[in-house]
Formats: structure tokens, C-alpha cells, sequence
């Protein structure tokens, strides 16, 4: 537990040292300047366009410090031979992986909160209106999100031969993953049998982003949420994560370093 | 741990992936059901050009940003609505428009409210503003707006305007109602004979009104009303 704990301690430090947090400086401004801008130029309730917006803002503010965090680490750890010194180290590669995870996650719970604590200061102070109870079930569903996220990024950097590969796979995860409702919808159209079982495989083996897109389901007045739900996600959350884990530890232990 | 239990450990984590590939993949379709309790469904498109449906359709929900794309969207359809250039076509889209940003957006309350109003009381489609209201009340029954815009609308096909004057009056109200419904509730009042009503109404456009064009027509409309209660008092006396 000491060993991972200071794998994640050194990720934490050595994100926050590449100035990251540049990147949710700019995210906060510009986003945030952004969503302002849509409120004021739209026409209706501005505070629950600001509310959508701003958690719109979260996600992405915290995919941008997870990708380029994916590339300077990369290039660090890879292609400069960093990863030599942690694993001559007492550790095994399995902890390694698990302190880089954790690392990871937790800067981008310091940037997806810090973008939120901004949001909700906006609101509250110069809004003048309330966050909605939902916003804080939001925040943490797209934790859960950036967890998942985190683990398959960090296990492509462990495939990968490339710095672009691994950004591109996990922006590609990205976007697939959210494809995965439409899937389903696709499934039930006329179509070739194999494509349906190419479909199919697609469906189970890519993250089901959209369980955690709870920011487009604020305001619906149908949205079942309990304790059922949230054990289902949770539940799906780490047992997606630990099967993209394993893999990612079983291919680091079979991953040659020259 | 050391190197040798991280081998033990690895060989059995291994054997633990079906399982847990099994238990997503169960858990994955049954969070889909929560997600999506009821099938994807598009409206479909007539008027509006079928390429930006798809792509903005495309956009959202590859990105997972409906809410987002919606909001966007959002402001180009008031753009649209906004522009005299739209006028030769009788802003023949607005339907399709707004019918696409509701499914973007269906929590979106004002989508149904001012397209509704626009369709209903400005360009005379009252088919498609009961349509999109109908599907504003499906995606939010809590929303009474939405069903006494609904019930207005009904009501001013029956041409009984002393029962569509408290709705409009309602709807007028509101901090984020549509400037048009101030012109028609004006109107209202005066095709009813309720002048002073009409004339506290147009004083205030004349006062709050947001563009000149606004002022001017609510200016015009003040020295029409004045002419006929003068009148109306002259031939009283």
C-alpha cells in the first residue's frame, strides 16, 4: 500500500509540475467566459443554461488534463526511459500501474471540482440562484467517468507504442463510448447479421459513457435516481476499471523495456 | 509483494477478467435501460435541411453533449427567428428547428414556450405549435406553462378571447416571456373593448420595449387607442 501510495504521490507531483493546471486555469477562463457569453446571447432560463454549460465545462476541462497528461507522461516514462527508475525499484508492476491510475485521478479531481467549486460560486454569488440537489450526483458521475477513463488511457499507454496512439485511442474511447445508447438502437434496425455481431461487440467490450452523462438528465423530471442506481453504477464503474486494469498490468508484466 | 507474488498475482487477476467482463457487460445493458428507459427516437425533418439535422444530431450525441449542442442550437433559432430575411419563407423551418432542439434539449422549457408562441400567434401554424407543446408536456408533465399555452392555444382557434386573456395574461407575466406576447395580449384586450388594459399594456412595451422597432409600433398603437377612447367620449357626450 506505501509503494502505490508513493507511485501516486510522484504521478500527482510530476502532473502538477508539467503545469497541468495551466490547462484548467485556461479551461476555467475560457469556458467559463464561454458559458457566461451562451447564457446572456440565449433566450430563457439563464441560470439552467449556465448550470448545463458549466458541467459541460467539468467534463472537458477534465478530458483535457487527462489526454495531455497521457501525452507529457508518455513521453517522460516511455520515450525517456523514466520508467526504468521506478521499476528498479522494490515495486511491483502492478502497484506501478495502480499509483499511476490513482495519480491521475487524483489531479483531475482537483481540476473537474475546482472548475465545479467555480461554477457553483458563479451561480450562487452572481447569479444569485441555487444549484439544483442533482449537481452534486453530476459531479461525481463524471469522477466515476474520469476514473474510468483514467484506467483505460493509462492501460493504452501501457499497449501503445506512440504518444499519438495513446491519445488518439482514448479520444476515440471518448466518443465511441458515448456512442454505445445509440448502439443498442442500431441493433434493433434491419441489418447484416455480422454487423450486428461486430455492433454487439463493440457495445460490451467499450464503456458505457453514457450511464455516467448524468449532466444531460439535470433537469428531467422522469430521472429515477436511488440507491439502486447508484450501487449499479458504482459497481460498473470499478468492474469495468479492474478488467481494464488486469489487462493493462498483464501487459506491462509481458512488456520488455530496451 | 514481491516479484515472484506479482506473477501469482497476475495469473490469478487473469482469471478474474471473464467474470468481471461478465458483470459489466450485464451491468452496462441494465444501466442502459436507465439511461435510455424509452428508444431513440428522431423527429423527423421537412422543411430544414436534412445535412445540419444529421450532423448536429451526429455531433451530440457522438460527444455525449446534447444539453451543450442544444444550447447552441438554441441561439440560432432565435437568430432565425429574429431575422426579417426569413420573413418571404414565413420562417417556414421554425417547426423543424425547434422540434430538433427539444430533442437535443427536451428539459429545455422555453424551446416549447416561444416556439409555440411564434408558430401559434404569429405565424398561424397552430397544428405544429399544439404538436410541439404536446411534446414539451410529454417530456415535462410537471410544466403547467406548457399546458395552459397549450389550452390558450385551443381556446384562440374557438375565438373566445375572454377565456384566453387569463392564460395570455399569465404567460405575459412571466420574467422570460416573449416580447410578441405583449403585442398580442394588447391585442386581445382591444378586440375586446378593454382599452385602458390595452393601453397599461402597450405603455409598458413603450417603456421596457427591447428594440426600437418595438417602441415605435407600441407608440403608434398608444395614439390609435387614445383616438378611439376620445372618440368613444365624444359621441358619450
Amino acid at each position: 500500500m506505501r509503494r502505490i501510495l508513493a507511485v501516486t504521490t510522484f504521478t500527482f507531483r510530476e502532473l502538477l509540475r508539467s503545469r497541468l493546471l495551466f490547462v484548467w486555469l485556461i479551461s476555467v477562463i475560457v469556458l467559463c467566459g464561454l458559458d457566461f457569453l451562451l447564457s446572456i446571447l440565449s433566450f430563457g432560463s439563464i441560470l439552467q443554461i449556465f448550470m448545463d454549460l458549466g458541467l459541460a465545462g467539468m467534463e472537458i476541462s477534465g478530458l483535457l488534463v487527462l489526454l495531455l497528461g497521457l501525452a507529457v507522461t508518455y513521453t517522460t516514462e516511455m520515450d525517456q526511459k523514466a520508467i526504468f527508475l521506478h521499476l528498479a525499484k522494490p515495486l511491483t508492476r502492478g502497484e506501478y500501474l495502480l499509483g499511476r491510475i490513482l495519480g491521475f485521478f487524483l489531479v483531475n479531481c482537483l481540476v473537474v471540482l475546482g472548475m465545479g467549486l467555480v461554477v457553483v460560486g458563479l451561480v450562487i454569488f452572481l447569479g444569485g440562484g441555487t444549484v439544483p440537489a442533482l449537481f452534486y450526483d453530476c459531479v461525481v458521475f463524471i469522477l466515476l467517468e474520469m476514473f474510468v477513463l483514467t484506467t483505460l488511457g493509462l492501460t493504452y499507454q501501457m499497449i501503445a507504442t506512440s504518444m499519438v496512439g495513446v491519445v488518439l485511442y482514448t479520444f476515440f474511447t471518448v466518443f465511441l463510448g458515448h456512442c454505445i445508447g445509440e448502439v443498442q438502437w442500431l441493433l434493433n434496425q434491419e441489418m447484416s447479421h455480422w454487423i450486428k455481431v461486430l455492433l454487439r461487440m463493440v457495445y460490451y467490450i467499450l464503456p458505457n459513457l453514457e450511464a455516467f452523462n448524468l449532466k444531460d438528465r439535470l433537469y428531467d423530471p422522469n430521472l429515477v435516481l436511488g440507491w439502486a442506481q447508484w450501487q449499479d453504477i458504482l459497481l460498473y464503474a470499478f468492474s469495468y476499471s479492474f478488467v481494464v486494469f488486469l489487462i493493462g498490468w498483464i501487459n506491462l508484466e509481458k512488456r520488455e523495456f530496451r | 509483494m514481491s516479484a515472484p507474488d506479482s506473477g501469482r498475482w497476475v495469473t490469478k487477476g487473469a482469471a478474474l477478467i471473464p467474470v468481471l467482463f461478465v458483470l459489466q457487460a450485464y451491468l452496462s445493458t441494465r444501466l442502459h435501460e436507465w439511461v435510455h428507459p424509452t428508444s431513440f427516437e428522431a423527429s423527423p425533418v421537412q422543411r430544414m435541411d436534412k445535412t445540419i439535422a444529421s450532423t448536429l444530431r451526429a455531433v451530440a450525441y457522438l460527444t455525449g453533449y446534447k444539453v451543450l449542442v442544444g444550447h447552441v442550437f438554441w441561439i440560432q433559432i432565435i437568430q432565425y427567428y429574429g431575422d426579417d430575411d426569413n420573413a418571404a419563407t414565413r420562417w417556414s423551418q421554425l417547426y423543424d428547428d425547434c422540434s430538433l432542439a427539444s430533442d437535443l434539449n427536451p428539459q429545455f422549457i422555453s424551446i416549447y414556450t416561444f416556439g409555440a408562441n411564434a408558430l401559434a400567434f404569429h405565424l398561424k401554424r397552430i397544428d405544429q405549435a399544439a404538436r410541439l407543446l404536446e411534446k414539451g408536456i410529454k417530456a415535462n408533465p410537471d410544466a403547467q406553462r406548457l399546458k395552459y399555452l397549450l389550452a390558450a392555444i385551443g381556446y384562440q382557434n374557438t375565438n373566445n378571447d375572454n377565456l384566453i386573456i387569463p392564460v395570455l395574461e399569465e404567460e405575459a407575466g412571466r420574467p422570460d416571456a416573449p416580447p410578441m406576447l405583449f403585442n398580442i395580449l394588447a391585442n386581445t384586450y382591444q378586440r375586446v373593448g378593454r382599452y385602458q388594459d390595452s393601453i397599461k399594456v402597450w405603455q409598458g412595451v413603450l417603456k421596457d420595449g427591447q428594440t426600437d422597432e418595438l417602441r415605435i409600433l407600441a407608440a403608434q398603437k398608444l395614439q390609435e387607442l387614445y383616438a378611439i377612447l376620445k372618440k368613444q367620449n365624444l359621441s358619450n357626450h
